[in-house]
């Protein structure tokens, strides 16, 4: 599904990503651990299409597709999604009216035919008990005065609807409490399928614990320095990341 | 310069004034952003001819010529100035005596030399009318030509109006500079919902010159929402007389290509215990300029004012400007007030966010303007003319991103 090669990244004149490889297969969970400044948002966002990165080399193929040659929007709309670290609060915009846009622009460029209100209305309500959210929340400001724990809601909510076919979940477990993390957890689980493919960057083992991952990935420094089952999620809690460091002669 | 024959003195004498200083230049400082120089040059028809255009609307100023077309609602009359003082005369003296007009300028007195046609908007005593009145300001030369209007809105005490004003050009009209005042006097307790919609042509330009003297316990809650036209200044003085008063103030300007907005607003509050919120916001599209000058004027007699101004405006383009100023001048000891502008850019951060979820580009763009500009448009309590307004809005920001 994804096949990333060689991939190198910089912001100004900083290089972040140097030299990344990662294959990706449908209904794999791959978990990116690895400790703060090694690179794992960056990551995230290259794949996103944030504009503030510089891909300097490499190649990222998604479903056949050059996936760096495309919009963020194109991206969206191929299947590829980014749940936030820190999702932004859109003052004026409600989350139903914004999902009902990018529902229809993406089903646009499927060549499918546009959702009308009383299909949102039965989906929306479908998706909502994914993730337990009120409908009071989804026709507020987007996360405008939301807790931590409601955006991240927020997020799954939008994933379950959008349903992806990769799911990027950036330091999800941040700002939440065990309650919050288990339901967000509950909520992507369900979301799994045979078909599609979650990647979890993430700083701690603990939402490993409810969300398994099928591999896990050490990044450091821009690299990818080890990888293993999710046992290592558990050697890394226990030991930390210098024993790999070391293992490096660094 | 060719004018017809003047009759009164007053005429004469404004029409010296006018003469004098010529229309204003970038030299004035209150137009620096907004000169009319080229009019001076300009060869114009000054008595331009009667229009008789199609409107639904009740009331109608067709090149200058108001009128009120189909029954007037009960306790509302029509009728010119003239007759108005003669059948008012103790508000013949009030007005004589009526407070000057701040920031002079000399188009007041071309309106003043030149209109045909004052009309007056007359709500009795203890009135609420419960239809909200619309007014068609329709323009229309065959030649190059310059307008003169002006109405009186007069609202005794207790009265209750909305007025919902659409100013307009009709297709194909050659150029025209049009000079609008109004007078607007609201007695104690009463009550005026005003909403202007200015979406004139490309080759219009338009001065609209409010003063609106509100009495004590009386609310005016006006909306200037300025769409289109080559130039658009708007000079909106409120005159605050009288105790716990309340002014709302609220502005929505989106120029766009070779387009210029001018929003020079004035409250001068006089007497105690009363309040004004002023909330502007502008969308500046394409190579356009924007103009904001707000001026707050708190009088050693207004104590306990309560006084906000709050205008934020977004470029759209990189090759927009706007120019921002808030001028408080505040001689009493006892109130509170506040006033805050903003020029910025679109939230990178939030484009991408929408971005990401499967919006374009120019959607994002047009999603977060739209929110951006709600604020003002949801207070608009009159549904249809609320409507009609997001529709032109988003249109307008549409075309302006798809180019």
């Amino acid at each position: 599904m994804l096949s990333i090669k060689n991939l190198q990244a910089r912001i100004g004149e900083k290089e972040i990503l140097k030299g990344i490889n990662l294959e990706i297969k449908a209904g794999e969970v791959h978990a990116i651990m690895g400790p703060n400044g090694s690179g794992k948002s960056t990551l995230a966002s290259v794949l996103a299409g944030r504009e503030d990165y510089e891909v300097t080399g490499g190649s990222v193929e998604f479903l056949g597709k050059d996936l760096l040659d495309l919009a963020p929007e194109e991206r969206a709309a191929e299947g590829l999604f980014l749940a936030f670290q820190y999702p932004v609060e859109i003052p004026g915009v409600s989350t139903t009216n914004f999902m009902k846009s990018a529902v229809n622009e993406i089903r646009k460029y499927r060549g499918e035919e546009p959702l009308d209100a009383v299909q949102f209305l039965k989906m929306f309500k479908e998706k909502m008990s994914y993730v337990n959210i009120d409908q009071s929340l989804l026709s507020r400001a987007l996360n405008e005065g939301f807790s931590g724990g409601e955006k991240k809601r927020n997020e799954i909510f939008q994933m379950a609807v959008l349903e992806p076919k990769l799911a990027i979940l950036d330091e999800t477990d941040s700002g939440l409490d065990i309650d919050a993390l288990r339901i967000v957890a509950e909520g992507v689980n369900k979301l799994k399928s045979p078909d599609n493919a979650t990647i979890v960057v993430t700083h701690y083992q603990r939402l490993l614990d409810y969300i398994i991952p099928d591999f896990v990935h050490v990044l450091y420094k821009g690299k990818i320095v080890k990888s293993g089952g999710k046992e290592l999620a558990l050697e890394l809690e226990e030991r930390g990341y210098d024993w790999i460091i070391s293992a490096l002669g660094e | 310069m060719l004018y017809t024959e003047l009759t009164s003195s007053a005429q004469k004498q404004a029409l010296e004034r006018f003469k004098a200083k010529g229309f204003p230049t970038n030299k004035w400082e209150e137009w620096k952003y907004a000169s009319l120089k080229s009019w001076n040059e300009k060869d114009l028809d000054w008595t331009p001819a009667a229009l008789n255009e199609n409107s639904s609307a009740s009331l109608q100023t067709q090149n200058g010529n108001t009128s009120f077309k189909g029954a007037l609602p009960a306790g509302v009359e029509f009728i010119s100035f003239d007759a108005f003082i003669v059948a008012n005369p103790t508000i013949a003296a009030k007005w004589e005596q009526r407070l000057p007009i701040l920031d002079q300028n000399s188009l007041y007195d071309l309106n003043t030399a030149l209109v045909v046609n004052t009309q007056v908007l007359w709500v009795k005593a203890g009135v609420t009318v419960d239809q909200a009145i619309t007014h068609d300001f329709i323009l229309s030369a065959a030649i190059a030509s310059a307008v003169q209007s002006r109405l009186i809105v007069y609202l005794e005490a207790d009265a209750s109006l909305t007025l919902i004003e659409r100013a307009f050009t009709i297709a194909g009209s050659a150029e025209v500079l049009s000079n609008f005042v109004q007078e607007i006097y609201v007695n104690e307790q009463a009550n005026l919902t005003y909403v202007k919609e200015q979406d004139l042509a490309q080759n219009t330009t338009h001065i609209d010159h409010t003063f609106i003297t509100q009495l004590s316990n009386s609310q005016v809650d006006l909306f200037t929402f300025s769409l289109n036209a080559a130039y658009l200044r708007n000079n909106l003085h409120f005159y605050s007389d009288g105790e716990k008063v309340v002014s709302n103030l609220n502005g929505l300007y989106v120029p766009g290509e070779d387009q210029l907005m001018d929003s020079h607003t004035v409250v001068d509050h006089r007497k105690p215990n009363s309040e004004s919120h002023e909330l502007y916001k502008g969308v500046l599209l394409g190579n356009a300029t924007g103009v904001f000058n707000g001026k707050i004027f708190v009088r050693p007699d207004a104590q306990k004012t309560n006084a906000f101004q709050s205008c934020k405006n977004v470029l759209a383009s990189t090759r927009a400007t706007m120019n921002t100023k808030p001028q408080l001048e505040i001689w009493a000891d006892d109130v509170k007030c506040s006033h805050g502008t903003t020029t910025g850019q679109l939230n990178e951060e939030a484009l991408f966010y929408l971005r990401s979820r499967g919006i374009s580009l120019a959607n994002a763009r047009t999603l977060l303007l739209l929110a951006f500009v709600q604020e003002v448009i949801d207070r608009v309590t009159h549904e249809e003319t609320k409507l009609r307004l997001t529709d032109k809005i988003i249109s307008k920001i549409q075309t302006s991103l798809a180019i």
